[in-house]
């Protein structure tokens, strides 16, 4: 059948005035634009083992949301910029992403340090933002109401440590210590009076000198105060390594729980021996760890088989930084899919997000909470039993 | 509690030490206090971990190679930082340049081999406790050390050359020897045992780019103490601020023994501006 020009003019004609008459006033090429995610990971640098996975798991959603069709028939165009783990770059970027690239969201920064410098500033042009940092000033409805979180805070990880110490482990005599670093004085101020809310003995506290090559004088006292568990926290594997090699080196039999650097490859190549990883607990996240029966939960399982299935690489990474990564982007798209990718309708669809189910948590936000992750999801592992990128539940947790 | 404290004190003291002779062997040939001690130090654990670790050479392979780079970063730091500010010593220029070119590669080394602290081979197998090797092997480099440079300075030409360069540079470039050429060895001479220091520290430091602050300042004391130029007030001073250091990490702990060590200095420096060892010097006028 052949098409002649008069009935193209007259259908032409009628998808006109069909448009007139449903008030679509925009022209038709705006729908078919591609949606803007502005993405500040740090992919060199100091701090970008995290990036570098959080990454992975970012990409993998971009893709399969866009070969599906996109969202709503739009492609999701990722602009990155590397922040290179230097707050001042980070600034550079999202500055660069809400005023030239007019983004519709931020995703990232991916570290404390630069969404520290950045959040103010996309808060100031009024484009909304999603991190998944932990430090506890990062969201404030009142100051940034555009700004969301994906993730733990810093009070949850930490109660969630005292929660498997004082609850689960039952043990009541513990011994809290940092390095000097900003975070670790931080940490000891704020966990100490939660232990002691939860009718924990503080027996030994303080802030070690991270430089020290020998650390016995303190574990001395830590074990004369009577502890019975250890809570180091500190983000430098030089110093948690030689804590636990100094607990080994004492034959001092006890438990040692805290933050995810405990677990980290690095802690594990500095430690003399590897059985001084045993009795060793961090932070992780119930959805990504392996069940008493050795299996994950169904949701990040059939996660791992599709990340196998497109040969992402996890033997160099932690499995709930992919899953981090795919949940920022997953969570966006579904919010653009569902009320569209203005400000207003982002903020407005998020203010009454409830349990959105993804692989690494599920988020909930209110209008007050702009903290989506739940407490009790925040858990403890076993950091020796590392495999694919996962660890299992730490010992006394029910599944 | 007393076996700790003269083990991990003395072998501290031991790589304080050779970081307070390579501040002096620089010091002496040129007149210039070059922080770039501490970044040999550091670089001695951080290129020996590369070379043995990552490389896999052999120990003894990797251990020369790295003192082979601490004399060229030696002959680099002479070249770029020092000479060229010499035409003006009164100005201590040389502080900011030689502290600028130490932090450009501490950078870079942080970029390149990582901000985490990473693992230096136990390199001969040998003894248990105090009696292991990241004890022993500073206390024996120290040693080993201390006696060449006495052998050096006292009987050998180039060593009294140095002496005398030290002495008066001017009057020894009268006489006719090549001061520029010597003060050249003197730095690649300093690089091969701030790197030695490094190298042999590194089981108990770790290969960490942060080990330059703390052996630049640590390493400083043993020379405020023990007096500018004399090596062997660096070796007492560096093995009592070592045993100082960990009996005070025993006695009052955590961060108050680096506040003890603080104390102590500034009081020594007070009492004997000289240093312990060191002599009223002359000043021209």
């Amino acid at each position: 059948m052949s098409i002649k020009r008069r009935q193209v003019l007259a259908g032409s004609a009628a998808v006109g005035a069909a448009s007139l008459a449903s008030g679509l006033a925009a022209p038709a090429i705006a729908a078919n634009e591609p949606i803007k995610i502005g993405y500040l990971p740090a992919l060199t640098g100091p701090s970008s083992s995290t990036g570098v996975g959080i990454n992975r798991g970012s990409e993998l959603a971009v893709k399969e949301i866009n070969d599906a069709g996109g969202i709503n028939g739009r492609k999701i165009e990722l602009i990155v910029r590397d922040t290179q783990s230097d707050p001042t770059k980070a600034v550079n970027g999202a500055a660069e992403l809400t005023k030239r690239q007019k983004v519709s969201i931020v995703w990232g920064p991916l570290n404390s340090g630069e969404s520290l410098a950045a959040v103010p500033l996309v808060a100031r042009d009024k484009v909304p933002e999603l991190h998944p940092c932990w430090v506890d000033s990062l969201t404030d409805p009142a100051k940034y109401p555009m700004c969301f979180r994906n993730a733990p805070t810093n009070q949850q990880i930490g109660g969630a440590a005292n929660t498997y110490v004082v609850d689960v482990l039952k043990l009541k005599k513990v011994a809290v210590v940092s390095d000097t670093t900003g975070y670790g004085t931080a940490s000891v101020e704020a966990y100490v009076p939660m232990l002691k809310a939860k009718g924990a003995d503080v027996v030994y506290s303080g802030h070690i000198d991270a430089a020290n090559p020998d650390l016995k004088p303190d574990m001395l006292r830590m074990r004369d105060a009577g502890a019975q568990v250890v809570m180091p926290w500190s983000v430098n594997a030089g110093f948690l390594s030689r804590l636990l090699n100094t607990r080994g080196d004492m034959n001092w039999d006890i438990p040692v729980v805290g933050q995810t650097t405990l677990g980290s490859g690095q802690t594990k190549a500095l430690l003399t021996k590897p059985e001084y990883w045993n009795k060793v607990y961090s932070n992780n996240f119930r959805n990504v760890c392996f069940t008493k029966d050795g299996k994950l939960p169904a949701r990040a399982s059939e996660f791992v088989a599709r990340l196998d299935k497109a040969n992402i690489e996890m033997g160099d990474t932690l499995l709930w930084w992919i899953a981090l990564g795919y949940d920022g982007i997953k969570l966006i798209a579904d919010t653009i899919k569902a009320a569209g990718d203005k400000p207003d309708q982002i903020t407005a669809y998020w203010n009454k997000l409830s349990n959105w189910p993804g692989v690494y948590g599920n988020i909930t936000f209110t209008p007050q909470q702009h903290n989506g992750f739940q407490d009790a999801e925040v858990v403890m592992c076993e950091v020796n039993s590392l495999k694919k990128g996962a660890f299992n539940l730490a010992p006394g947790y029910a599944s | 509690m007393f076996e700790s404290i003269v083990s991990y004190g003395l072998a501290v003291g031991a790589i304080y030490a050779m970081t307070g002779i390579t501040y002096n062997v620089m010091f002496s040939a040129s007149r210039v206090f070059s922080f770039t001690a501490g970044m040999l130090g550091m670089l001695g654990g951080v290129l020996g971990a590369y070379f043995i670790l990552q490389l896999g050479l052999p120990a003894i392979v990797g251990l020369v190679l790295v003192l082979a780079c601490g004399a060229l970063l030696g002959v680099v730091t002479e070249i770029v930082t020092v000479r060229p500010v010499l035409k003006n010593i009164e100005q201590h220029l040389y502080v900011l340049s030689t502290l600028a070119f130490a932090l450009l590669v501490q950078q870079l080394t942080a970029i390149e081999w990582g901000t985490e602290a990473q693992p230096f081979p136990r390199l001969i197998p040998i003894g248990q406790g105090w009696l292991d090797q990241q004890f022993w092997l500073p206390m024996l480099a120290c040693a080993v050390t201390i006696a060449g440079l006495e052998f050096l300075y006292r009987r050998t030409l180039v060593g009294r050359a140095f002496v005398a360069i030290a002495e008066d540079s001017y009057a020894a470039r009268a006489l006719g020897l090549p001061e520029q050429r010597l003060r050249l060895a003197s730095f690649a001479l300093a690089g091969v045992i701030g790197a030695l220091a490094g190298f042999t520290g590194a089981e108990m430091l770790l290969a960490f780019f942060g080990n330059q602050a703390i052996l630049n300042f640590y390493g400083f004391v043993p020379v405020a103490l023990g007096g500018m130029g004399s090596n062997r007030g660096a070796v007492v001073g560096g093995l009592a601020l070592g045993l100082f250091q960990q009996a005070a990490n025993f006695l009052v702990g955590g961060i108050f023994a680096a506040v003890a060590v603080f104390v102590v200095f500034i009081v020594v420096l007070l009492l004997r501006p000289e240093g312990l060892a060191g002599g009223a010097a002359a000043r021209r006028v």
